[in-house]
Order: structure tokens, then C-alpha cells, then sequence
């Protein structure tokens, strides 16, 4: 219809709001991520909440804006990072077992006492590792419907 | 151990596609073909080991044992590879190369090929696993793994309507499949309480329930929509010729048979068949395959578009697939089943081999005349006649004739379904007889006199013709050993399938 709605940009409030809770939502995504072997959550709730950011992100200030600060190759090899990192730690303990613990077994790091939050071998590194896939992978993915041809042409 | 390799593999190469395509279009092509080759060899070793040994592998994931500490049962993720699935990884693996190294020129107009090859990749990955499993949710993963990259594959040209139109039907019905399946599982393990094949197995066959029917019931009527058997053939019909050809030729030689038939041998020999009575599984299977024979290969007789009448023909062929392993399961333990068994396994690797190459055949019709209509397509033989000569192998060998490797598994099936019952035999010939009917057909096309647009056409370039001419050596060359393959391989894996009770013992020991 008319510029505004191409653009498809929010109104003040919404875009105040969005600039005070982006990072509230992310940090709060990380901790869910990072704590994902004590706590309730993980990898792909926590890499989920992360895009949620990025989404409100894309809605409240609109697609131009979120184009010119989306690179797609780079979203695109962090995804494909995380996975590698989640299959190296799968592998470390290749001498025994395919995903064999053996950061928590005999590691140098990761296996202190449980319940603290440098324990349980190579679960953080993995949940690290699914939270980049998942919020790399769901942000790219709305971008993408977001970008994607008008309705009619 | 190189069993993990064959997920690690394929697996990092999807993974590291994303980064590695960031250096170029040639880089990434060739790290295509060489992950897939690489999965190949590792394969071949496995294949190898698994033979010679006459044993079967298991390997846990994340401990020595597959047992929990102080407990009798299984609590880890087992994979368990026997001659059956030993046979289904190498050909996997050996169709998904091929596939790789022709989709590196055919697929070469396309734009999006880095998401391209990643999902070939995971395709691979998800076959692989579904081969080497022996954990029923493991088995579910893979499935999916295996399903959504066909889905993405099928509608890969989302610029073309029927692409589109083929992706979403597979989707919808392939989710309605997959849930299924999951309910069957979900019942399982309310029911026992475990996930592991073998275990479940026995704790089936010490008690078998009425859940355990219903939670059968359910996995057949979704594995054989995965097969494409027939009162579900549907979507097979439009996803094969809506797909990219090579993809095609991974469809039908592949998906179909390690989602569809494979899983359905795997559950009903090594899950059901000590405890639920096989005699009734195997004469259900039978009456699929019966439909899925007739309807399968009488459709192909009809088609105008290439790539659909081979599609059709495919689910004819699953039909054959099909009727061997319901007799194995009808006439379980007895020699007919054997040689029935013996006979849908080999079935299944020929039609794998056969069916890819009949897929790339059409995709080099495609790509070098833009057409697959039939009517238009006349006299190809005059100006591609290394194409054509590897059409006629690939018809020849998929109607059965001797000098092919379609000959020995269709007779095996044939000689035990006469011994087993003779209607079926009668109903298996008038299958070949529509199947021969249609190819008879596309092959008086190809040789017929030049129309105008065949005129222009010329043969593909290496990258196109070395993958068929590949597929046409081990045709030829299984054709030449069909019964020291049959004695050697397909019998003594039919024997391990049959025999539950090492498929159990090999994971839980003396316990």
C-alpha cells in the first residue's frame, strides 16, 4: 500500500520496548543455554529463546533494518559450526565409545563437582554448540520467510 | 571400529558444507564427492568385516557395554549391524556416490546448491542410520532425518508448480506416516518399558500383550507407506518425478526400500517374530504385495512421462520386495521362506542399482532435451547411443533377463512363491508381464526414427556418463555371478535375519 507498510516498521513504544528487552531476552536465553546441565532447559530452549530476540528484533524495527545488519554466509557457518562443535565433542572420546563422557571421566576441565556449573564433561560444550545451531538456524529461517517475495507480483 | 565412521562422516560433511562452500562452487562439489566416496570405502570395510566374520557387530554409543551397571538390561543406544544391514549400507553408500558425482554436472544450472548437497548428505546420514540402528527411537531419528531432507529434496526446484505441489504432498502424508510410527513405538515402550531392539524382542516374546498387535499394527501401516506399497502409492507417484533426477534415483533405489522395506523385515523378523504369530504377519504383507504388484506395474503401462512410468514401476518392484519377505515371514523357518527371504533381499540391492540407473538415464534425457514426455522423444538411440545402450541393460535387468542381475532374484521369488502358493506365483508373472509391456514401449521410443527435437541432442559430458556407465558394470558383473551371490550373500543374511535369537544374544551376552 504505501511506504510504512513495506517497510513495515512499529511504533515508538514497541520499538522503545523492543530496545530495552532484546537484551533482557537474550541474556536471559544464554543462561538458559549455559546452565542447560543444572536447570530446567538446554540447548534448543535456550538457543530458541536467543531467536525469539531476533525476531522481536525483526518486527519491531522491520525488515530494512534487519538486512542490513544480517550477513547470511556468516549465520550460515555458524550454524554449520555448531554442529561440527557438537559432533567434535561427541568424538572426544572416540578411543572408548562414540559420545563417551570422557571430559567427566578423566577430563582436564568440565569435571568438577556436580551441580556446579563447570561439571558434567562435555554436556555445556554441547548445549553451547545446539543453542548456536538452533538460534543460528530459527533466525536465518525467518529472515528468510521474511525476505521472501511479495504477495502478489 | 570403523561403525561410528559411517555416521561421523557423512555427518561432518553436511556439518562443515555450510563453511566449505564459503571457497567456491568447485570446493564444494568436490567435498561432496569426496565425503560420499570417503563413506563408501568405510562401508566396503564394514561389509567386508561383517561377511567374512559371519558375526554381528554391535557397538555402543557412550560405553563399553550396552548393560547399565549392576543391571541385566540395556540402557544405551546400541547400534547392531548384521549381514542384512551390512548389505543395505553398502549399497546406500553406493548409490548416494554415484548420485553425488552425476548431480556435480546435472545439477550444475540450480542455484541454492550448498543447501543441495547438505541435505544429500543427510539423507545419506539418515539411511545409514536406519541400516545400523538396533534402538527403536534411534530408529525414529533417522527416519525423520531421512524423511524431512526428502521432503526438502522433492520440492529442491521450488521455481517449477509440480515440484511444489509433489513436496507437499509427501510432506503431509509422510508426517502422518511418521507419527504412526511414533505412536507404535510410544505403545511399546509403555507397554515394556524399553527401547532396545533386542531386548524389546524378548520381553515381547515372554509376554506378548495385545499392545504389542496394536503397536505392530501401527508400524506396518506406516513403514508401508514408507515402502509405497500400494493402497498408499500416492505420493511416490509425484514425488519421483518432481524430484532433481539424481535425487530420483536416490528416492526410488534407496528411501523406499531402507525406510520402507527394510524397517518392515527389521521389525517383524527381529522384533515380532518370537512372539506374535508370523504366519498372519506374512500373509497381510503378502496381500499388499499382491495389490502393489498388479496396480504397481499396470499403472506403468499407461504413463506418457518417463519419469512417472519409472515411478510406477518402482512400486511394482516393490511388490516383488514385498511378496519375498511376507513368505519369509508366512513360511517362517522352513526352506521356501528361506529362498523367499533370500530372494527379497537381492530383489532389493538389483532394483537399488537398477532403478538409479534408470533415473539418471531419464535425467540425462532431461537435461540434454528438456522434455520426459514420451510422445516427443523418439529415436534418441541414433544420437545418444551410450544413454540408450544403458537404458536397454537398465530394461533388460529390471524385467529379468538372464544374462542381467534382475533374472536371479526375480526367480528366486518366483520359484519359492510357486512352492509356497500358486496363485501368487501366477499373480507375480502377470506382474512381469505388465512391466515388460512398459518398457517394451519406452524402448521402441528410443529406438524409433529421430523426431525433429531429437535431432539437436547430443551426449551428456563425463561427469554424466560415468556414474551410468559405473551402474552398468556392477549390472553386468552381478549378472554374471547371480548364484555364488545368492548362495554366498543374500542366503546367509535371509538365515541371520531369521534367526532372532542371535540378533538378541549379541547385544544382551549370556543375560
Amino acid at each position: 500500500m504505501n511506504r510504512r507498510s513495506e517497510q513495515s516498521e512499529m511504533g515508538l513504544i514497541v520499538k522503545t520496548t523492543a530496545r530495552a528487552t532484546i537484551p533482557l531476552i537474550g541474556i536471559f536465553g544464554t543462561y538458559i543455554v549455559s546452565h542447560g546441565h543444572l536447570t530446567p532447559g538446554g540447548g534448543f530452549q535456550g538457543g530458541a529463546t536467543i531467536a525469539g530476540a531476533g525476531i522481536l528484533f525483526l518486527i519491531a524495527f522491520g525488515f530494512g533494518e534487519m538486512k542490513r545488519r544480517y550477513n547470511h554466509h556468516l549465520y550460515s557457518a555458524l550454524e554449520g559450526l555448531g554442529g561440527l562443535v557438537f559432533l567434535g565433542a561427541a568424538m572426544l572420546g572416540l578411543g572408548v565409545a562414540f559420545f563417551y563422557n570422557t571430559l567427566w571421566h578423566s577430563g582436564p576441565f568440565f569435571n568438577g563437582q556436580p551441580g556446579t556449573l563447570l561439571s558434567a564433561g562435555y554436556l555445556p560444550i554441547m548445549n553451547l554448540a545446539v543453542g548456536l545451531k538452533v538460534f543460528a538456524g530459527l533466525v536465518s529461517a525467518m529472515v528468510a520467510v521474511a525476505a521472501y517475495r511479495r504477495w502478489k507480483e | 571400529m570403523m561403525l561410528p565412521y559411517l555416521i561421523i562422516v557423512p555427518l561432518f560433511g553436511a556439518f562443515a558444507l555450510p563453511i566449505i562452500s564459503l571457497a567456491g562452487k568447485k570446493a564444494r562439489e568436490l567435498w561432496a564427492v569426496l565425503i560420499t566416496a570417503i563413506t563408501l570405502g568405510v562401508a566396503a570395510e564394514l561389509f567386508y568385516t561383517v561377511w567374512k566374520g559371519g558375526e554381528i557387530l554391535v557397538y555402543t554409543l557412550g560405553a563399553k557395554s550396552p548393560l547399565g551397571n549392576g543391571v541385566p538390561f540395556p540402557i544405551r543406544i546400541v547400534w547392531e549391524v548384521d549381514l542384512l544391514g551390512a548389505i543395505f549400507i553398502l549399497m546406500v553408500a553406493f548409490v548416494a556416490f554415484v548420485a553425488v558425482l552425476y548431480s556435480t554436472e546435472y545439477m550444475r544450472h540450480d542455484t541454492g546448491l550448498e543447501k543441495y548437497y547438505a541435505l544429500v548428505l543427510l539423507l545419506e546420514v539418515g539411511m545409514l542410520g536406519i541400516a545400523m540402528t538396533g534402538d527403536l527411537f534411534n530408529f525414529y531419528v533417522f527416519m525423520e532425518i531421512m524423511s524431512i531432507a526428502g521432503y526438502a529434496l522433492v520440492a529442491f526446484r521450488n521455481d517449477t508448480w509440480e515440484g511444489i505441489e509433489a513436496g507437499i504432498k509427501y510432506m503431509f502424508v509422510g508426517s502422518i506416516a511418521s507419527s504412526f510410527i511414533l505412536l507404535g513405538i510410544v505403545l511399546l515402550y509403555g507397554q515394556y518399558g524399553t527401547l532396545t531392539m533386542a531386548y524389546l524382542a524378548k520381553m515381547i516374546a515372554e509376554n506378548p500383550t495385545f499392545t504389542a498387535k496394536v503397536a505392530l499394527g501401527l508400524l506396518i501401516g506406516g513403514l508401508l507407506f514408507k515402502s509405497g506399497a500400494v493402497p498408499v502409492h500416492m505420493w511416490l507417484a509425484d514425488a519421483h518425478p518432481a524430484a532433481p533426477s539424481s535425487i530420483s534415483a536416490m528416492l526410488s533405489g534407496l528411501v523406499i526400500k531402507i525406510g520402507g522395506t527394510y524397517a518392515l523385515a527389521r521389525m517383524a523378523f527381529s522384533v515380532f517374530s518370537t512372539g506374535i504369530d508370523t504366519r498372519t504377519i506374512g500373509w497381510v504383507i503378502i496381500l499388499f504385495a499382491c495389490a502393489t504388484l498388479i496396480v504397481g506395474n499396470a499403472m506403468a503401462v499407461i504413463q506418457t512421462d518417463m519419469k512417472r512410468l519409472f515411478a510406477f514401476s518402482s512400486v511394482g518392484q516393490i511388490g516383488y520386495i514385498l511378496l519375498g519377505t511376507g513368505i519369509g515371514l508366512a513360511a517362517y523357518g522352513s526352506d521356501v521362506g528361506n529362498i523367499a527371504l533370500a530372494g527379497a533381499i537381492y530383489h532389493t540391492v538389483n532394483h537399488a542399482v537398477i532403478k538409479a540407473l534408470l533415473f539418471l538415464v531419464a535425467g540425462v534425457v532431461i537435461h540434454q532435451l528438456g522434455t520426459k514426455n514420451l510422445n516427443e522423444l523418439s529415436g534418441i538411440a541414433r544420437k545418444m547411443p551410450v544413454t540408450s545402450f544403458a537404458f536397454l541393460v537398465g530394461a533388460a535387468a529390471i524385467i529379468g533377463l538372464p544374462p542381467m542381475n534382475g533374472f536371479a532374484s526375480k526367480w528366486l521369488i518366483y520359484e519359492s512363491s510357486a512352492l509356497f502358493n500358486p496363485l501368487v506365483a501366477v499373480i507375480a508373472v502377470i506382474g512381469t508381464a505388465f512391466s515388460l509391456a512398459a518398457y517394451i514401449r519406452v524402448l521402441f521410443t528410443f529406438l524409433g526414427r529421430p523426431s525433429e527435437r531429437v535431432m539437436k541432442a547430443k551426449e551428456p559430458g563425463k561427469a554424466m556418463l560415468v556414474p551410468m556407465l559405473l551402474l552398468v558394470a556392477v549390472i553386468i558383473l552381478m549378472g554374471l555371478f547371480p548364484w555364488f551371490i545368492s548362495d554366498r550373500i543374500m542366503i546367509p543374511a535371509a538365515k541371520m535375519l531369521e534367526n532372532a535369537g542371535t540378533y538378541i544374544s549379541a547385544v544382551l551376552g549370556g543375560a
